[in-house]
Formats: structure tokens, C-alpha cells, sequence
């Protein structure tokens, strides 16, 4: 994996103290500055002051809950989400001399924030295979290309239909609804590369995929965990949430292996005490806990409740909760007492002392809440971790009580809603038959391929069309190099897009560019101005209307490209209306309200201030297993084998990033100013490796299937991550993340605990910049 | 803590008055000081309450719920914190019973104004003489949730609930 010519710093790296506070005056301060440096002063008001409003804009960053319409601030956006729904009004622009004066080729040897800072994506292009050049072609013809490729395979099964986290409700329906009349299943999302093992193991024990909690819980909660995430970066307005429990008199106890600004310190930039003064404390007891050791950790606070319990029997437990609501209980607790001492402080790299620390504030706390995100979710063991928080709530009744629940904490705006629309390969038959029902065709019951599963597909031959609903898949998937080589062995590749991204220039013999409104925009079609809807982490719906003029003419929104995909392709045949759901998104609404439960009369209640709230069986003393119980769950770990010399690897993001695409070099929480080629390790462990601060190394990937992946010319920082594991940038380390490296039972990548080696860069000849 | 009791008798049977009384979000219908009720999850509701111009708004825990018999629910804020149960008693034929007991916590002075008790204490019984009217003048209720409640957690109405109600697949 060599640099990329963009990814060459303008200026030389500089370190400075990680930050022990997050958001405060300076996020307002850089929010504008990147918001003004994209587009017109009139344009950032109009977004920001309509952002996650009621009838405005839906943030497209995060799937954090709106607070109640009625309590919201005039400002209800954070640092990220303004930088990001700027990024997407943008003023600059890419036309069709863009594509003439730059290569694909050249175009696959930037940088992702060179790609993304060239603008808006304005008029459809196509790659042909003898070419090396995008070119204009009208849609007309772009879609009579895409609808020929796909009617020439020869299986409905060779085609892959991928779904990015910011398309709509109504986009996702109609993508899924198309796949499945074509006659595959063959739909990957990005879920299943961010929470997939939250959505298994959730479904599993507790019967839905979903997290249990709303805002209020969040408010009301007197202890409150925060496992393997980064608010500050990653969800900054779950910051004010965390702050209005903390002045309710919550605890909090983050458990992470860095010790990242927002998890110590919130100034809230809309009140007095985050302006002047210090703001508030977040965690209260941060736990430094090693790589993956989430689930040990979890397995010895419920060894420790046990012995609690034997100890002030009937004090400790909820036992009515676990008589009427679970089963398996006597199964879990002989295996959770039969867990070792030795191995949970080895995995967890704790003191006994430091986890008897946190039994007794659970032991003090009566409503608790526990967060998590990809720090626990991209690990090998990402689902029984999650089973085990599932436990560990369920052993003090701590599920559907007010204050009370489990929150997955998910990363992009509609990640959630696109799934409760279907996108996904293994829908149950229920969901099927109602499709079948509503539309009067047999939608294909075998199951389809992921997003793994989809790259192995490509990688041999067995997929060669792939058409993705926004995102970037190339750089969001694991082993890039894997990755593009199957996304170049497709027939044909198309991205329907806001902006440019390297999953366009790394892309298949024949390629296709179709260029879509953005959320800011408005959205008018033959039956007039339309909206969106969305749902978030908390099981929200409701709407998103665009106000800014569409970025060009040209661009169609995500529905019509569907639904114009969908008549072409198909031909009449099954009868679905795309004319109809092209002109009025109310059609396809009413059509969701038939097929997914609880949307009914959807148009109608979503109109409603602040949507529609799904309810949670969990909170409605109903757990839809198997079984009709919640279930206790027995869980096993291996630690993982790091040999000497080694350390485990997360990737992650910076601050001033989102998702796959940088906006600049720097990181400014975490002191890295300038490069992103850098490889935060404990300065122990750099004494043990005999390295050095500021020496440069290729970081080398350990994996069974002993292939060369190496991320060249990192430059080392001393930081204070866990004893034994290493942090650096995504996505420019996902070639280090072999692609079977996955997480049992969900299939997500364990991009969070990759075991590398570091060795000193060998000398080269520079590159210059392309 | 300041404890409040107060007990009226309503000419409607005890299921009538029950099943009104479920039905929080109607209360601003009949009750003078309660302007809004959400019901935000069948055991948490927010209520906004207020005299004049001055609002104030609270959520509330059902800890326990019983059809025809009690209901008890605590406040989710720790200042000021109150807590209350109301219980409904069959009296003869067609006549029910309803007590209303509140312990209020006043903390800090804000706490201590705004709950005064001999205030509280004529504030509840003017309500519950609303709901009385109301009820007694519309002679069945407006709707009913027959869920049991304890300790906090909600028992499923029916033995076996649907399941299809929201969408029960992982979740990525």
C-alpha cells in the first residue's frame, strides 16, 4: 500500500497534547471556517439553521436522536454535522473538462480529500473499457447501459446492489423492491461493516435489532457506560445528552483504549458554563482497557453481581425481571462463575481492583444505560461482547425501565432505516410475503451476499455488476487492495453519488457516474416538492426536506434514478408503478405502510412534529425471540494471539473527518497536526519494539492466509493508547484488515483488532505528487 | 417530605374510572393546572404543569400498575422529587373510590416555593374533582391500557402479544 500522491502533507507533521476537553468555543469557530470555505455565507445559514429542525434538513452525518420538537436549539448541529452539510453544499463544481484534464488513472492515485474537495458531481459520466477517461452520457443512454448489463447476466445473482447509511427511507425501499424483482437478494449495506454484530446480537437475546433507549432514558440514568466509542468525534451531539444526565446526577464510566477528549470534558458551545467556563466532566472513572477486552470485562462485573448476590441474597438481582422476562439464567451463571481472574485482567489489561470499582457504582445505581459503538462491535467477538452487556443489563432488570437500556450508537444518518426498509440479504420470510403480496411477485427466498461475502463474489467472477446508493465502497471495505482488485474484475460499476471518491476511479472495465441531489436540496418532481424520511439510532422517523438549489440541473434525485432504473431494466414486468413512486414519494410510503410493520398510515403520522416513534417490544415487556424470552447467553473468547513484538491494531477516524473522507490533515483532539500517515503507539511499547518518536515504519498485517499487506511510511507518535495496541487512520490502514478477518457469526470485519508489526521504513526514492 | 392524601368518590364503576384515568394524554381536557401530557413509553410519561404564565415540566416512572386497582409513579428528576400512588376502591354499585396520595421532596429553595404544600394539597383536590366531572359527565371512558406494571418493567397486555408490530430482524 504506497501513499497516494495527495496524501503527501503540505506541511510537516506536528504533535500537540492530546486535547482533555471536546467542542467548546473552537468547534464553533472551525465549523464556520471549513462551512465558509465551501460555500456562501447565505447558503451556511440556511443549512445550519434548518438542520434538524422540525421540516428541515436531517443531519446526514450521525443517527443520534433530535431532541423533542419543542426543546431543540436554534442550533441544533454539531461541529462534524455542520462541516459535513457543508461539504455537501459546496459551490465547487465538477464538469465534464474535470474528467478530460484527469485519468482514471490518475484520478486512482489521490487522496480521498483531494477527490472529495473538487466539488459537486454534476452530469452523468461513463468509463467504456478501452478508455481511460470519463465522458459525458445522458441518462437516457445511461440508463438503456445499465439496464442492458444487467438483463446480459446470467443470473439475476451475478448483480450487487449496495446501500450507504445516507440514503433515504424511501430510496432504500425502492432500491430493495427493484433488486428483489429483478430476482436477487444481493444486498449489501454498510451495517455490515459498523453494527452488524449489535443487530445479531440484539435479535438474538432480546428479539429486536435495535436499541432500547430514548433520549429520556439517557437523561434519567444514574450510571451510564460508554464502550468503545468517541462521542466527541463521532456522535458530538450524544455530548449534550451525556451532559444533561450528568446534571441529573449520573455517573459515567467510558471505557475505551484511548482516552479521547470528549469522553473527559464537554463545554457545550450554547451555554455560559462551555463558553467561559470549564464545562462538564464525562466520565467520571475512565477504564484504559485493552483491545477487545470489552467482553471479559463485562463477563467479571457479572461474576462479580453473582457473588453479590450470594452474599446479600435477594438484594442484588432482579429477580422478578429474570423469573418472568428470561431464560437460560442457571446456564450463564455456572459458566460466568467459572471464568478465570487471570484472564480477564490479561485481556482487559485492568486491575482487579479497577473492576470491583465499577461493581460497586453499579451496585449503587438503580437505572443504567450502556452505549457502544465500533470500538466493541469490529472485534472477532463483537456479538458475544454485545450478548454480554445484554447480561449484564438483564441481571438488575436493567431493560425496559425508564433510565434504563441498551443503545448501539450508530454512525451514519439512516443506517438504521435502510435496514427496517429491507436492505438486507437474509430478510425473513414475513417481510417477503408481504412484498409479494403488495406487488404481485415472487421475490427470491435464498439468501444473498453481504458486504464480505459481495467482495469475494467480485474477487472470483460471480458478481460482475455492482451498483452502489451512495457511499464509498472501496474505501469503507477491509483489505483495499482485495477490494479494488475485485471492484476492477466487475463488467460494470455504478455509484450514485453526491461527490467524487476513489470507488470511482477504482471501478469496474465499464463504468458509470450518476450524479444525485444531496439532502440539502430540494427534491421537486412531476407531483411537486417532495421530502425524505429517516430513522434514527432511537428508532425515529420522520422527515428531511432540502432547501438549497440542486448543485445542477441534471441531477436526478436517488428515487428517480431507481425508479427509472427499475422501468427500464425491468419493462413492465413485475407491474410496479416507478412512474408513480418517481412523481409522489407519499406512493411509496403507502405502500411501506403495507409491508413494514409498524409504519402504518405512515404519510400521515410522519407529518406529525417530530415523526413517528417505533415502539420497542423490550419496553413493552415483550421479547420476540425464539423462545418468547429475553435470553441469558453463555460466551467464550479466545485472546487474541499477538506474538512478540506485535500489537493490535485499530483503525479509526480522525476528528476532522467523516466516514471515509478526510476534510483535513489534521486531528485536532488527538494533538496530530499536518499528516495522517501516523501510528499512535504506547510509549512503552515503543521502548520495548525499540522504536522511536518520529521514526517512520510500514505497519505489516498478521493473517493466517500469510499474504503481504503493508501500509508503507507511517510516522510513529508516542500516545497514551492501551499497553500492546497501536491506533491509526482509516481508510488509509483498511489494507491492513484481511478480508476474512471477521467477527463470528456476523460477518463484520474486525477492523478494530488487527495484529501488525512494525518495521522501520526502508529508504526509497520520494514520489511527487501526481 | 411532605405527604399528601386525598380521597373522593365518583359515580362511575371502578373500570370506568380506571380506564380514564390510564388515558394521561387526555388530561389537560379536564384538569386545570395540566397543560401537556406525552406518553413517551407505556411506564414513562412528561407532563407540563403550570399556573398562569409559569410552566414546569416533569417526566414520570409508572413503578406499578394494576388494572381497577392502583397505579404508583415516581418523578425521574431528583429536585424538586415526588413521588404518588392513586387507588381506585369500588363503593357499592357503580361507585368508585379514588385516592390520590403524594410525597413531595422539596430540595433547595427553588424546590421549597414551588411545592408548597398547602398549595399542592388544594391543587389536587380541585383535579380531583375535575376528573370526577368529567368522567361522571361523560359516563365511559375515553379509551383504556389494561398493561400491568412492575417494578418498573411492563408486562405484555395479552399472553402472547403480536410480534409484528415493528420490525423484528437484525438490525446492522
Amino acid at each position: 500500500m504506497n501513499k497516494r500522491p495527495g496524501e503527501q502533507p503540505k506541511d510537516e507533521l506536528t504533535v500537540t497534547p492530546p486535547k482533555k476537553w471536546a467542542a467548546g468555543v473552537p468547534a464553533v469557530v472551525h465549523a464556520l471556517e471549513y462551512s465558509l470555505e465551501q460555500t456562501s455565507p447565505l447558503k451556511t445559514g440556511v443549512d445550519l439553521l434548518t438542520m434538524n429542525q422540525v421540516g428541515g434538513i436531517d443531519c446526514p452525518g450521525c443517527a443520534w436522536a433530535d431532541p423533542a420538537p419543542g426543546h431543540r436549539h436554534r442550533n441544533e448541529y454539531c461541529e462534524n454535522g455542520a462541516k459535513h452539510i457543508n461539504d455537501e453544499a459546496t459551490t465547487r463544481r465538477i464538469t465534464a473538462d474535470f474528467f478530460r484534464d484527469h485519468s482514471v488513472s490518475e484520478l486512482s492515485r489521490q487522496s480521498d480529500m483531494w477527490l472529495n474537495h473538487q466539488g459537486r458531481l454534476t452530469e452523468p459520466m461513463v468509463k467504456w473499457p478501452e478508455s481511460d477517461h470519463y465522458e459525458p452520457i445522458s441518462w437516457n443512454d445511461a440508463f438503456r447501459l445499465l439496464a442492458t448489463e444487467l438483463n446480459s447476466l446470467d443470473s439475476p445473482d451475478e448483480a450487487v446492489f449496495y446501500t450507504s447509511g445516507r440514503a433515504s427511507n424511501e430510496a432504500a425501499f425502492v432500491l430493495q423492491l427493484f433488486a428483489r424483482a429483478f430476482g436477487t437478494n444481493n444486498l449489501p449495506d454498510c451495517s455490515n461493516m459498523c453494527h452488524e454484530s449489535s443487530g445479531f446480537a440484539l435479535y438474538e437475546t432480546l428479539g429486536t435489532g435495535k436499541g432500547t433507549v430514548s433520549l429520556h432514558d439517557l437523561h434519567h440514568a444514574d450510571l451510564i457506560f460508554l464502550v468503545g466509542q468517541n462521542p466527541g468525534t463521532n456522535h458530538p451531539r450524544q455530548l449534550s445528552a451525556l451532559e444533561q444526565a450528568k446534571l441529573n446526577g449520573a455517573r459515567i464510566i467510558a471505557v475505551n483504549t484511548l482516552p479521547e477528549a470528549g469522553l473527559l470534558r464537554f463545554k457545550n458551545p450554547q451555554k455560559a458554563r462551555g463558553v467561559i467556563g470549564r464545562g462538564v466532566q464525562i466520565a467520571d472513572r475512565f477504564l484504559h482497557i485493552r483491545a477487545g477486552g470489552d467482553l471479559a470485562l463485562f463477563q467479571a462485573l457479572n461474576r462479580l453481581l453473582l457473588e453479590a448476590e450470594d452474599a446479600r441474597p435477594g438484594q442484588i438481582l432482579d429477580h422478578d425481571f429474570i423469573r418472568a422476562n428470561t431464560s437460560g439464567f442457571e446456564e450463564f451463571a455456572e459458566h460466568v462463575r467459572a471464568i478465570s481472574w487471570d484472564d480477564v485482567l490479561t485481556a482487559t489489561g485492568l486491575s482487579r481492583t479497577q473492576i470491583e470499582n465499577v461493581r460497586d457504582d453499579v451496585l449503587r445505581s438503580e437505572r443504567i444505560v450502556v452505549c457502544w459503538a465500533m470500538g466493541v462491535t469490529q472485534h472477532k467477538h463483537g456479538v458475544p461482547t454485545i450478548r454480554e452487556i445484554v447480561n449484564f443489563l438483564m441481571l438488575r432488570g436493567n431493560l425496559g425501565r425508564a433510565g434504563t437500556g441498551a443503545c448501539p450508537v450508530r454512525g451514519h444518518s439512516n443506517v438504521q432505516g435502510d435496514r427496517t426498509m429491507g436492505v438486507w440479504e437474509q430478510m425473513p420470510d414475513s417481510f417477503l410475503d408481504a412484498l409479494q403480496q403488495e406487488f404481485g411477485f415472487d421475490p427470491p427466498r435464498a439468501h444473498g451476499v453481504d458486504s464480505v461475502n459481495s467482495i469475494r463474489a467480485m474477487r472470483e467472477g460471480r458478481v460482475k455488476f455492482f451498483l452502489a446508493l451512495a457511499g464509498n465502497f472501496v474505501r469503507a471495505a477491509p483489505d483495499s487492495e482485495v477490494t479494488e482488485a475485485a471492484m476492477r474484475n466487475c463488467r460494470l460499476t455504478a455509484h450514485i453519488s453526491t461527490k467524487l471518491n476513489l470507488s470511482h476511479a477504482i471501478c469496474g472495465r465499464t463504468a458509470l457516474i450518476l450524479p444525485t441531489l444531496g439532502r440539502t436540496e430540494r427534491d421537486i418532481q412531476a407531483g411537486g416538492e417532495q421530502f425524505v424520511t429517516v430513522e434514527n439510532s432511537m428508532s425515529e422517523v420522520h422527515t428531511s426536506r432540502g432547501r438549497l438549489k440542486p448543485a445542477s440541473k441534471l441531477l436526478l434525485s436517488e428515487v428517480a434514478i431507481l425508479c427509472r432504473l427499475g422501468r427500464r431494466t425491468l419493462n413492465g414486468k413485475p407491474d410496479i408503478p416507478w412512474d408513480r413512486f418517481e412523481a409522489d414519494y407519499g406512493a411509496i410510503r403507502d405502500r411501506i405502510s403495507r409491508i413494514v410493520p409498524g409504519l402504518h398510515d405512515f404519510n400521515r403520522r410522519v407529518a406529525r412534529p417530530g415523526g413517528i416513534q417505533l415502539p420497542n417490544p423490550v419496553n413493552e415487556g415483550v421479547f420476540p425471540t425464539a423462545v418468547g424470552k429475553a435470553l441469558f447467553t453463555c460466551n467464550d473468547w479466545e485472546m487474541p494471539h499477538l506474538p512478540d513484538g506485535h500489537l493490535l491494531l485499530q483503525t479509526l477516524r480522525s476528528h476532522d473527518q467523516w466516514n471515509t473522507i478526510p476534510y483535513t490533515p489534521n486531528d485536532r483532539y488527538r494533538g496530530i497536526h499536518g499528516s495522517r500517515r501516523v501510528v499512535l503507539v504506547n510509549p512503552a511499547d515503543l521502548t520495548e519494539l525499540g522504536l522511536s518518536e518520529g521514526q517512520h515504519v510500514d505497519l505489516i498485517g498478521v493473517w493466517t492466509d500469510g499474504a503481504d499487506r503493508r501500509a508503507e511510511d507511517f510516522e510513529v507518535v508516542p500516545y497514551p493508547t492501551s499497553r500492546g495496541c497501536a491506533a491509526s487512520y482509516y481508510p488509509e490502514t483498511q489494507g491492513l484488515v484481511p478480508l476474512d478477518s471477521v467477527a463470528d457469526i456476523s460477518n463484520q470485519p474486525t477492523s478494530k483488532g488487527v495484529v501488525v508489526r512494525l518495521e522501520p521504513t526502508a529508504p526509497r526514492p520520494s514520489t511527487s505528487p501526481g | 417530605m411532605t405527604t399528601i392524601t386525598e380521597t373522593i368518590e365518583i359515580a362511575v364503576p371502578v373500570r370506568t374510572a380506571y380506564d380514564q384515568w390510564t388515558q394521561f394524554k387526555s388530561f389537560p381536557r379536564f384538569m386545570t393546572v395540566v397543560k401537556r401530557v406525552e406518553q413517551v413509553k407505556p411506564n414513562v410519561t412528561t407532563w407540563v404543569i403550570g399556573v398562569g404564565p409559569v410552566r414546569r415540566e416533569f417526566h414520570a416512572e409508572i413503578v406499578e400498575q394494576e388494572p381497577d386497582s392502583h397505579l404508583a409513579w415516581r418523578s425521574l428528576e431528583r429536585s424538586p422529587s415526588h413521588r404518588g400512588e392513586v387507588s381506585f376502591r369500588p363503593v357499592g354499585e357503580g361507585s368508585t373510590s379514588v385516592s390520590v396520595r403524594l410525597e413531595v421532596e422539596p430540595r433547595g429553595v427553588a424546590g421549597a416555593l414551588t411545592v408548597a404544600p398547602g398549595l399542592t394539597r388544594r391543587v389536587v383536590r380541585a383535579e380531583l374533582g375535575h376528573f370526577r366531572e368529567y368522567i361522571e359527565g361523560l359516563g365511559e371512558a375515553g379509551g383504556a391500557w389494561r398493561g400491568i406494571i412492575r417494578n418498573g418493567h411492563v408486562r405484555p397486555v395479552e399472553p402472547e402479544p403480536p410480534r409484528s408490530r415493528v420490525p423484528c430482524w437484525p438490525v446492522g
